[in-house]
């Protein structure tokens, strides 16, 4: 990698992180007295990690990579998928927390 | 050179010394153990390698030399990062006082590097129980009813998978005549089935589902500090003897593909930060036996190298998320909330342990997890790479935004805490400067791993489809939140497969203790008066009771000998 190229990914990386922590707090409710420029670097994060990874040249390893922004999309998918599931699992697995001392037998 | 000293007897030794000092002498001398481990070790990387028989004791009755010190590139990784670690973690427990707390975590981390360090199957057991035993006493040590009974549901798992593991040592060397310890000998015939109880008492170590539910049951219920310890070594040295014993066994690859995904939504759904933390990290070993049942050098490199990782920023995770139960008395989801303000250096501390669990650029977990995933594309496993890929997106949800995000921002909790003493500040500072230190220099740590690395994390393809899915996974959670379609935090507990074991053993002491007992008080009370209206001979009435109940039970004996003997003829014939 050239120096260049070095540094273009370390201020990429760094404005993602940057964007990672922000959006910690820009989800905040009541809303965050800068939240909109929160949003804002959040936003241009994402945006030039699009950017940059429709421009650069992509080992292909399997045939989806070949998808443009198939990782961003993957990401979304997985994290959606996961939560619906968990909210599923919802009807199913949750318990009062005292469930076990009621139910575990021993009733002394 | 001198004689090579164990750094495991270091720590046993030196805890046996901590009940003699009080107040501020105490709290130096329990740094001085750790500090003198982790010296050994390093010296050890100076010079010392090669088979070194710590003593040459024989077991005479079985004439084996046990060997107690194996040092090579392996073990030392794994006793470099326990030392290190356990460093840190004392220095961040400094504050306790009772020294049964100290005593039982130095006893814990010397066996697991007994364990870690042991040429053969013997030692290794040896110390294996001596490790389930100090970590059941760390529960026991959180010193409520929940902590002894999760306790004792801990050592019952544990003691299974040890008379499992026996078992299956003992058939082993009985079939390979050799108590080495070495890659096991599972395609062989005679081998086979004991290498897979070895298997199966090294699994249930490492956390695998279903066999895990002692993890996230047990570990929340200890003291801050030792909830800490818990989760660093058990599951930890299971993935070193899994890389010892059954590198390239591909049953690991689904086992680690499984247990990367299974335990996410428990994560999602738990309530106590502790209990979501201790899912994550059976989500982290998984990626370990991913690596390691791939076999590879690139994947062997990379599972032991995220365990490497994994100590330092799960264990940097659990000791945020103890600071804040600290200061304000809880961990769950629910009471936290809008931190940030009153406790800004643990807020810190908390994103670079999430963002090297979520594998940022330039964090700890980005240079070592991404060989585990690299090793899976290049041997073009394409089922087992969507896995993990799931999985990483999955443990930036759950860990990455979760773990910040409800306890330091979400809502106001009206809790104001301050940051916790500076010793706790400065263990997480050492774990948060080695999380990113890691991160930013890869070859620090490569250059310590069993095999040559020709791996380079930082490439532009790399780091692009990295930071895309981070950040479009965050975007999912903060989309998801803003618009109410996130599920709301509960005070719930979350069931798990040690259900069956739980209610139906509830069931079992119920059924064993109310109609069984009536039954045999019942047939107890029969019996004496049948007995009695027998005995009309001898003298006193005690005796001739007694004598009636002879007869009776020889009668009873007589019918079920008889009655066993007739199946058995049945059967027989």
């Amino acid at each position: 990698m050239t120096t260049m190229e070095v540094i273009l990914l370390s201020v990429i990386a760094i404005l993602g992180f940057v964007g990672y922590v922000l959006l910690n707090f820009g989800a905040k409710e009541p809303r965050h007295p800068h939240g909109d420029l929160f949003l804002g670097i959040y936003s241009f994060a994402i945006i030039v990690t699009v950017v940059v990874g429709l421009l650069i040249q992509w080992p292909i390893e399997f045939r989806w990579e070949e998808l443009p922004v198939f990782y961003g999309i993957y990401g979304f998918a997985a994290c959606v998928f996961l939560i619906y599931v968990a909210k599923a699992l919802r009807f199913w697995l949750p318990r009062d927390e005292d469930y076990y001392e009621k139910r575990g037998g021993r009733l002394e | 050179m001198m004689g090579w000293l164990h750094p495991g007897l270091i720590l046993i030794l030196g805890a046996f010394l901590i009940p003699l000092f009080k107040g501020k002498a105490k709290q130096a001398y329990l740094l001085i153990p750790p500090a003198a481990a982790l010296i050994d070790v390093i010296l050890i990387y100076a010079g010392v390698f090669g088979d070194i028989p710590f003593s040459t004791w024989q077991i005479p009755f079985l004439g084996y030399e046990l060997v107690f010190g194996r040092v090579d590139k392996l073990s030392l990784l794994f006793g470099l990062v326990f030392t290190l670690a356990t460093f840190y973690l004392v220095l961040y427990a400094l504050r306790v006082e009772s020294s049964s707390d100290h005593m039982t975590q130095f006893i814990y981390v010397g066996s697991a590097l007994g364990a870690v360090f042991a040429g053969d199957l013997i030692t290794l057991y040896i110390f294996w129980e001596l490790m389930a035993i100090a970590s059941m006493l760390i529960i026991w040590l959180g010193r409520t009813e929940n902590a002894h009974q999760a306790g004792f549901r801990y050592i019952m798992w544990h003691i299974t998978g040890g008379v499992i593991l026996l078992a299956g040592i003992i058939m082993y060397i009985g079939a390979t005549g050799s108590i080495a310890f070495n890659v096991l000998n599972w395609g062989s015939g005679s081998a086979y089935l004991p290498s897979m109880l070895i298997f199966i008492g090294f699994i249930i170590n490492a956390a695998v589902p279903p066999l895990h539910a002692w993890l996230p049951d047990a570990y929340p219920e200890s003291t801050v500090a030792g909830t800490v310890f818990l989760t660093i070594f058990t599951t930890k040295t299971a993935v070193y003897a899994l890389a010892r014993g059954f590198a390239g066994f591909e049953v690991l690859i689904v086992l680690g593909a499984i247990m990367t995904v299974y335990p996410i939504f428990f994560a999602v759904l738990a309530n106590d930060l502790r209990k979501v933390l201790s899912y994550s990290l059976i989500n982290q070993v998984g990626f370990m036996l991913c690596g390691i049942g791939i076999g590879t050098t690139l994947a062997l490199n990379g599972a032991v190298s995220h365990a490497f990782a994994n100590i330092i920023f799960e264990g940097l995770l659990f000791m945020c998320v103890g600071s804040v139960l600290f200061r304000t008395g809880t961990s769950r989801c629910t009471d936290l909330g809008g931190l940030y303000k009153t406790m800004p250096l643990t807020c810190i501390f908390t994103f670079v342990g999430a963002a090297s669990i979520s594998a940022f650029p330039f964090f700890a977990g980005f240079v070592t997890k991404s060989m585990v995933i690299s090793a899976a594309a290049a041997g073009n496993m394409a089922l087992v790479w969507v896995l993990l890929q799931l999985a990483s997106a999955g443990v930036f949800h759950h860990a990455g935004i979760k773990v910040p995000f409800f306890t330091f921002f979400a809502k106001d909790s009206g809790l104001r805490p301050k940051d916790p003493p500076v010793n706790m500040l400065l263990g997480m500072g050492i774990a948060a400067f080695l999380s990113i230190f890691i991160g930013v220099n890869p070859n620090s740590l490569y250059h310590i791993l069993p095999y040559a690395v020709d791996f380079a994390p930082y490439t532009a393809p790399h780091m692009i489809s990295q930071l895309q899915l981070l950040l479009f996974a965050s975007l999912a959670f903060f989309l998801l939140i803003t618009s109410g379609l996130y599920p709301p935090e509960q005070r719930k507990i979350i069931l798990d497969t040690d259900w069956p074991l739980r209610v139906a053993a509830g069931k079992v002491m119920w059924f064993i203790e109310d109609p069984l007992m009536s039954f045999a008080a019942w047939v107890d009370g029969g019996l004496k008066r049948i007995a009695a209206d027998f005995a009309f001979f001898g003298q006193e009435k005690e005796e001739r009771v007694l004598i009636g109940v002879s007869v009776m039970l020889a009668l009873i004996f007589l019918a079920f000998y008889l009655i066993v003997e007739l199946v058995y003829r049945a059967i027989a014939h």
